[in-house]
């Protein structure tokens, strides 16, 4: 249908150049906000990143590369990365599968199923340092309301690694769901009924309606519910800054903590919170090229 | 869940279940909204059930109507800009091929893989060198730049999931790209718009650290901010009743425009779900 | 194509010349200032110059109460209005590093006292030697801040507010387990058999103290008073290397190490990051521990205050709080100035600074008549100028920040198996010295 559409589209707006500007038109306030306010701020993090950059006197001039040789020395580098992907990973598997299959059993507009609609969605009203913070109190073992659970079982959630670990886990799955669940809904609304009817004619079960009509036509919503989730999960910050400042024993310390570490709490080195920053978004856009380039529709492959 | 509705047995097992998994994300939200009237001491309620964390809040510093009109202010400008853009955007992406197309994509969901601390720097010497230092339009900007690659992603999508029939339909009665865009192509991207804007409302009105770096002055501060500066005291002790009752002043606009926006989300997503 | 390449490097050009305009600025900007300034103009009076200019304050959000006080007061009684802006503690650093880096700085700014070393080693503050010379007093001024906010011989921070470490404990709980509420355990085996005698009460919810085990900054402002009761160093004077492998200090983890076995410490302690460390104590559900002066007036029941004991006795404290100076960006240094020698008088130690029941920085009015009415206040003056500050360029980096090589010896020493405090303390050393 689409190629449909682009190839009539280009027929009837007269000559390409004509379509180029208007694209380019419409297109011109994106590209305005992403030259300046990030594209610019970018090339000076690179700027940073090869520099002697303290924080609190600025630049002192060239470095390249003590800052990246720095960063790869630095103690926590490599524990950091591995908690991180370790991390990130769990968050997506459980968002998006609890995004999808809550959206499926909330679609129908019954008032049990919206009222439950709107339990899941109230917490990502919340905002993300707002949320950790709560879940913090939810977790004290002095203020929360589970203290006597700890104090049954001489543990805390917050005290083991793996408890940390999951504890912060399952705030972001009760902050996010709702979100994810969001978009899946979005998604699922833009699949016509018709297929589905179709379906149904030719005896589809509702697991191959699921398989073969849901899930292929889903593939842009669940493109873009990777890349929010693996990206975010990857730049975690403030969950595990609030809930476990890294702890217990640097156990829970995530990539962009050390970058925030280092540039505002301790080293006040901006050279080298910019080569992490610069490391951190080279994987990350080539994670997120790879994770595109596998959902593209083969249609817009030429 | 066609199933469910016929058997009974099944039914109660169905609506017990969910009913739990609505309890548990409604909890800590009621937890906290009574921890905030609840008596603790070393905060604004000691002894009694009362308001007394709310009216610390209310009379901190500039005064809790200051920080809610520049936090609606901040919100205002980063939902009317995000619109704007990502409507535009997302109309380009999806429905135009122009030179330089997917690298523009590329470059604004790229916005999304910085951390976020580490480009507030720079930004800030950016906003100085053209004289949006300390002003509230600067923080939007700024915010409304970080909710561009969810908002761009999400218009094009929904453009996307428009037949094409329907604003080729409209091009083709001599239409202008743009009044197709305004008045075919909107009311059927409704609920993408609508998760948009909602979204770009909930992440400036709570977002701290853009306002924390880029505001000076008492009087322009936002409320994440000023919540932030009553929950903590010295030595890194957390006041746990402004904590609570700032987390609800916080979350209340944000439901109630959850709740408000409902109903056009079920109209929304109502026509095109499945029936059975 | 053709409109291909006549238009790419029209853009890459836009594209160079927005970046470097912006680069130029930046670098324009960021002119060094590597450690101090030169002294301030000697012409300017004792008191400084109130000629109605406004000044700008930044202080972090924990000393809200104090330096609201402070600030209303001096509006009040001078032609010169301060406008206070108050920065949420955790990121007070980054707020001042992104506004030093451009030269917003305010004109007068105020700094956690263990980040004083760093701020004057880095040229954020002016040299105000001329200044404090002029004032009688100069040698009565908290020595401990003093010494934090000097380098290279030059004084550049004076103390803004003080916040001292002191053994409270629980009057009523001390009665229950059979202690005398009215002394003060004299050392530190003392301390812990309280605060086993406490837990040994088995009321549920109660223990006998508690200790922030995930939290650097809690563990030097209550445990490194111990060291020096103990007539010991916790590092050179140099700042450069960790001595916290000396016999007092292995003899202070011991204690907290039997106290952590015996099942004294609150439910909690060993993975709390500071933000709730005191509130087992405020609720009245811990017996005695090492606890921040400046929350004494948010208690609601009776506790004892004294100082933090050693070993084998004595007192001392931590000088915590925040120390205040002119920044570098400053035009205004007369009128600043005016501020921080009003801050400094007499009758604003007395009458504003006690009356609102806070420490004075000052060791000739530790017994004012305000101090007078609440006796522990006295108290609280006093150990004051016995206390110490341990004064190091890399302190943040090795004591406070999360995951500090100074929690994991804490961490190793209490919780683990307490062999590898040597070890630890050369990572300290290493971090110290870089």
């Amino acid at each position: 249908m689409t190629t449909v559409l682009k190839s009539t589209a280009v027929k009837r707006g007269g000559a390409p150049g004509r379509r180029h500007a208007v694209g380019w038109l419409y297109a011109a306030p994106t590209a305005l906000f992403v030259l300046t306010l990030f594209i610019v701020p970018l090339v000076l993090v690179l700027q940073m990143s090869a520099s002697d950059w303290p924080l609190l006197r600025g630049n002192q001039g060239w470095n390249f590369p003590d800052n990246f040789v720095e960063a790869f020395d630095h103690r926590l580098f490599w524990q950091a990365v591995g908690f991180t992907v370790l991390y990130a990973a769990i968050v997506t598997v459980l968002l998006l599968g609890l995004g999808l299959g809550l959206a499926l059993l909330v679609q129908e507009a019954t008032r049990w199923k919206s009222l439950l609609r709107t339990a899941i969605l109230v917490p990502s009203a919340l905002g993300l340092a707002s949320a950790a913070l709560l879940f913090y109190v939810l977790y004290s073992p002095q203020a929360g309301p589970f203290a006597w659970l700890m104090e049954a079982t001489g543990t805390t959630f917050l005290g083991t690694p793996t408890g940390a670990l999951f504890s912060t886990v399952f705030l972001m799955v009760w902050r996010f769901t709702g979100f994810y669940m969001l978009l899946m809904l979005v998604g699922l609304n833009g699949i016509p009924e018709e297929v589905y009817e179709a379906g149904r004619i030719d005896g589809a079960s509702r697991w191959q309606n699921f398989r073969y009509i849901t899930l292929p036509l889903l593939r842009p919503t669940i493109a873009l519910c990777l890349v929010l989730s693996i990206t975010g999960g990857l730049l975690a910050f403030e969950q595990f800054y609030i809930l476990t400042a890294g702890g217990p024993d640097n156990s829970t310390m995530t990539v962009v903590q050390l970058i925030y570490g280092v540039a505002f709490r301790g080293q006040n080195d901006l050279g080298l919170a910019g080569a992490l920053s610069v490391l951190a978004l080279l994987a990350l856009v080539a994670i997120n090229a790879a994770q595109l380039r596998a959902f593209r529709r083969p249609k817009e492959e030429n | 869940m066609a199933t469910a509705r016929r058997n009974p047995l099944l039914t109660g097992v169905f609506l017990a279940l969910t009913g739990v998994l609505g309890a548990v994300f409604l909890y800590p939200l009621v937890w906290t909204a009574i921890t905030s009237f609840s008596p603790r001491p070393g905060t604004g309620q000691s002894e009694g059930w009362g308001i007394g964390n709310y009216t610390a809040l209310a009379e901190f510093q500039a005064g809790l109507w200051t920080y809610l009109a520049n936090s609606f202010i901040v919100s205002l400008i980063t939902v009317a800009l995000t619109l704007v853009v990502s409507i535009l955007g997302g109309y380009a992406f999806a429905r135009f091929r122009f030179r330089g197309r997917n690298v523009l994509f590329m470059a604004t969901l790229a916005i999304l893989m910085v951390p976020y601390a580490t480009l507030l720097i720079p930004l800030y010497v950016i906003l100085n060198s053209v004289g949006l230092q300390n002003s509230l339009l600067g923080v939007g900007l700024v915010l409304t730049m970080f909710q561009l690659p969810f908002s761009v992603f999400m218009m094009r999508i929904s453009f996307e999931s428009v037949p094409p029939e329907l604003d080729e339909a409209a091009l083709v009665d001599g239409c202008s790209t743009f009044s197709t865009l305004w008045r075919v192509l909107l009311p059927a991207v409704k609920p993408g718009i609508i998760t948009v804007g909602l979204f770009a409302f909930l992440a400036a009105w709570n977002d701290f650290f853009a306002p924390l770096i880029l505001l000076n002055d008492a009087s322009r501060m936002t409320l994440p901010l000023a919540v932030a500066n009553m929950r903590s005291q010295v030595m890194g002790v957390i006041d746990y009743g402004a904590t609570s009752a700032g987390v609800v002043v916080l979350a209340v606009p944000c439901i109630l425009l959850f709740l408000v926006l409902q109903r056009h989300y079920i109209r929304g997503f109502m026509s095109g779900a499945f029936k059975g | 194509m053709h409109s291909l390449h006549r238009r790419r490097p029209r853009i890459r050009a836009a594209v160079a010349l927005a970046t470097a305009a912006v680069v130029a600025a930046t670098l324009a900007a960021c002119a060094p200032g590597s450690g101090g300034t030169a002294p301030a103009d000697a012409d300017i009076p004792a008191e400084g110059i109130d000629d109605g200019s406004t000044l700008t304050l930044w202080t972090r959000a924990p000393l809200q109460a104090q330096a609201e006080l402070l600030v209303d007061a001096y509006n009040a009684s001078h032609e010169n209005q301060v406008e206070l802006t108050i920065v949420a503690n955790d990121d007070y650093v980054a707020k001042v590093g992104a506004a030093a880096g451009s030269g917003q700085l305010p004109d007068l700014f105020a700094a956690d006292i263990a980040y004083v070393p760093n701020f004057v080693s880095q040229g954020m503050y002016q040299d105000i030697a001329p200044l404090i010379d002029q004032l009688d007093y100069k040698d009565e001024i908290n020595q401990a801040h003093i010494a934090a906010g000097t380098y290279e011989g030059d004084p550049y921070v004076v103390p803004f507010v003080m916040d001292l470490s002191m053994m409270l404990w629980n009057k009523e709980l001390f009665a229950e387990a059979g202690l005398d509420p009215e002394v003060a355990p004299a050392t530190l085996q003392e301390f812990a058999d309280a605060a086993k005698a406490i837990q040994a009460l088995g009321k549920p919810g109660v223990s006998g103290t508690a200790a922030g085990l995930n939290c650097g900054g809690c563990l030097m402002f209550t445990w490194m008073p111990m060291v020096w009761a103990s007539g010991s160093e916790v590092m050179n004077a140099e700042g450069t290397e960790s001595l916290l492998d000396n016999e007092a200090s292995q003899e202070v983890f011991a204690i907290w190490k039997d106290l952590y076995d015996s099942g004294a410490l609150a439910e909690g302690s060993a993975d709390e990051t500071g933000a709730t460390w005191v509130a087992g104590f405020q609720e009245g559900k811990v017996g005695i521990m090492p606890y921040p002066a400046t929350l004494l007036p948010s208690l609601e029941f009776d506790a004892g205050l004294a100082g933090i004991p050693g070993i084998d006795g004595g007192a001392s404290t931590f000088v915590g709080g925040d120390g205040i100076g002119i920044s570098k960006d400053s035009k205004l240094t007369g009128q600043a100035w005016n501020f921080l020698s009003w801050l400094l008088s007499e009758d604003t130690q007395v009458e504003v600074l006690a009356k609102g029941g806070n420490a004075v920085s000052r060791s000739d009015l530790a017994d004012n008549e305000y101090a007078a009415a609440d006796p522990r206040l006295v108290t609280v003056n006093e150990v004051a100028a016995e206390g110490q500050l341990p004064i190091a360029i890399n302190s943040q980096q090795a004591f406070n920040s999360p995951g500090s090589p100074w929690l994991t010896l804490v961490r190793n020493a209490v919780l683990g198996d307490g062999t590898t405090i040597v070890e630890d303390n050369a990572e300290i050393t290493a971090v110290l010295d870089q």
